[in-house]
């Protein structure tokens, strides 16, 4: 498994891809913590609330991380060289298993890359105002819940776009689900007097593991929601992997 | 060692391979031969565990190819569609192969050199020819040094050199005492490098023979002129010859020149002309699949 797993973070590095992802995820952070931090009063800078939204603003990463998962698998049906794939792994579950912790790695590595950019951004800005940063146990567990939703984002990919398999219609599905469809959902179970039901949403699962969503559940429940959804679509994505021919 | 049992696969509507039998022995180049759309692609997937089949069974060295141990390095596949990301280079599409597979990236090199394709290996594959694309297919093919070899079309944009050197491994393979299956649409591409044929027409099989009783079937025709023609014919006829007057003292006979001869002189017959007719293996094999290719 850790040659697969391996293997698949190679791919990514050896194609150009990867350098896309940074950007987008560079610019993502970048701007959300410099709007964050340039609207912010100077009564406000030193509160550790603040500064751990401050932090949240790297949750980017988590959507990312999920069209880098998606794009694992879709990608090598897109070029096939998924025939490649399985005649050298032929049990295809740990071709799936191995793109999942390759996607859980990619989020950690995003969200990492999205906490610097924040902190990078925000620090001059905090320093200006006179204020300061703290980095205490508490921003320290929310930089660490946010690195947890990102990786879980990472492998719950990896199961959408096996399940999906086009390329081009699991990446749209994938942002419109997040940006359009789950807050939609959300507000007509809010309508219906349903809005616990929404807790369970993939969007706010994660949501509630790095803090970004106000009102969820805590972050170990919305942990364990999470990995129910990588291991749900992870079954769903191997079932429609396993049915396929590979012509 | 390949084997194919009561194979079907079916597409929807489309029969694709219908309860198909034949096996590929280690030490043997199998020619696996039929027109375009015969079947031969998905008979091939389905003995690498890439279709599943609608019916019967397939294994390799004994066990189907989704139970090998450690299939790079038991089976190495060319398969038509080129199966590189075209932004990677070929260099690192293998590497990818070797990493999953557990091979050191030596041998990447290794099979590079052997395919003669260390020049373009830093490149991506987007730019690369058939002929080089083809290349890189066999190297992953051989990245593992594999027991048993699966070809589909092969031959395909390589130039004549490079037909030759694959023609050479693939005999000094089966010398070595593996198995290879070769698949092609043209039985004289394959002429010299098969020593049996497994001909497939609309997903059945048609026949499993040595090449030389190919040849043999090729070689059994003769020409005769005589001036007796007439009579001639029907003492092969009481033999059991087929023959035919075209004109003129002309015969065309479904016999070989030795049979005729010993015939005509046992009735004391003259001959003006007896020859030997070949039909090319074309032709062979067009009879045999009812020439009707799907071209």
């Amino acid at each position: 498994m850790r040659a697969l797993v391996g293997a698949e973070l190679l791919k990514l590095r050896t194609t150009r891809a990867w350098i896309g992802y940074v950007v987008a995820l560079f610019l993502l952070s970048g701007i959300a913590a410099a709007a964050l931090a340039g609207g912010a009063a100077a009564f406000e800078i030193d509160s550790p609330e603040y500064q751990r939204d401050l932090v949240s603003t790297s949750v980017s990463a988590g959507l990312i991380a999920l069209l880098v998962g998606i794009t694992l698998v879709t990608v090598e049906w897109r070029h096939g060289t998924v025939t490649r794939t399985i005649l050298v792994t032929p049990r295809r579950a740990r071709v799936l298993v191995a793109k999942q912790i390759a996607g859980f790695l990619v989020g950690v590595v995003l969200a990492v890359l999205a906490v610097v950019v924040v902190l990078a951004v925000a620090i001059p800005v905090l320093w200006g105002e006179g204020g300061g940063f703290v980095l205490d146990a508490a921003m320290m567990g929310r930089v660490g819940r946010v690195v947890l939703a990102a990786a879980l984002a990472g492998a719950f990919g990896v199961g959408v776009g096996a399940l999906l398999k086009s390329q081009t219609f699991a990446l749209v599905a994938a942002i419109v689900w997040t940006l359009v469809l789950e807050p939609l959902l959300r507000a007509l179970l809010e309508l219906v007097e349903r809005e616990g039901a929404a807790d369970f949403l993939p969007g706010q699962a994660l949501g509630a593991i790095d803090g970004s969503v106000e009102d969820a559940l805590s972050p170990a429940a919305g942990g364990v929601v999470g990995l129910a959804y990588v291991v749900g679509f992870g079954v769903l994505g191997w079932l429609r992997l396993e049915r396929s021919d590979i012509t | 060692m390949i084997e194919v049992e009561r194979l079907t696969k079916r597409f929807g509507s489309t029969l694709a391979v219908d309860d198909l039998s034949f096996s590929a022995a280690p030490g043997t180049v199998t020619g696996f031969l039929g027109p375009n759309g015969a079947g031969k692609s998905t008979t091939l997937r389905a003995i690498l565990g890439l279709v599943r089949p609608t019916a019967g069974r397939t294994a390799v060295l004994g066990r189907p190819y989704r139970e090998l141990e450690r299939p790079a390095q038991q089976v190495g596949a060319v398969l038509e569609t080129f199966d590189a990301h075209p932004g990677r280079s070929g260099r690192n599409h293998l590497r990818v192969l070797a990493r999953a597979a557990g091979l050191p990236t030596s041998r990447v090199d290794e099979v590079l050199a052997l395919v003669e394709l260390t020049d373009a290996a830093r490149r991506r594959a987007k730019g690369y020819s058939l002929g080089m694309r083809q290349r890189l297919n066999l190297a992953a093919a051989l990245l593992g040094d594999p027991e048993v070899l699966v070809l589909d079309e092969p031959a395909n944009g390589l130039d004549p050199q490079g037909i030759r050197w694959l023609r050479d491994l693939l005999r000094s393979f089966a010398r070595e005492g593996r198995t290879v299956l070769i698949s092609s649409h043209v039985l004289a591409e394959m002429a010299q490098t098969v020593d049996e044929v497994v001909i497939i027409h609309r997903g059945r099989l048609v026949r499993h023979a040595t090449m030389a009783e190919v040849e043999a079937m090729a070689a059994g025709a003769a020409r005769v002129r005589s001036p007796d023609a007439e009579r001639l014919a029907s003492l092969l006829a009481d033999a059991g010859v087929d023959a035919r007057v075209l004109a003129d003292g002309l015969l065309a006979v479904s016999t070989t020149p030795e049979r005729v001869g010993e015939i005509a002189a046992g009735h004391g017959v003259v001959l003006h002309e007896l020859t030997a007719e070949r039909a090319t293996l074309e032709e062979v094999f067009l009879e045999l699949t009812g020439g009707a290719g799907e071209q």
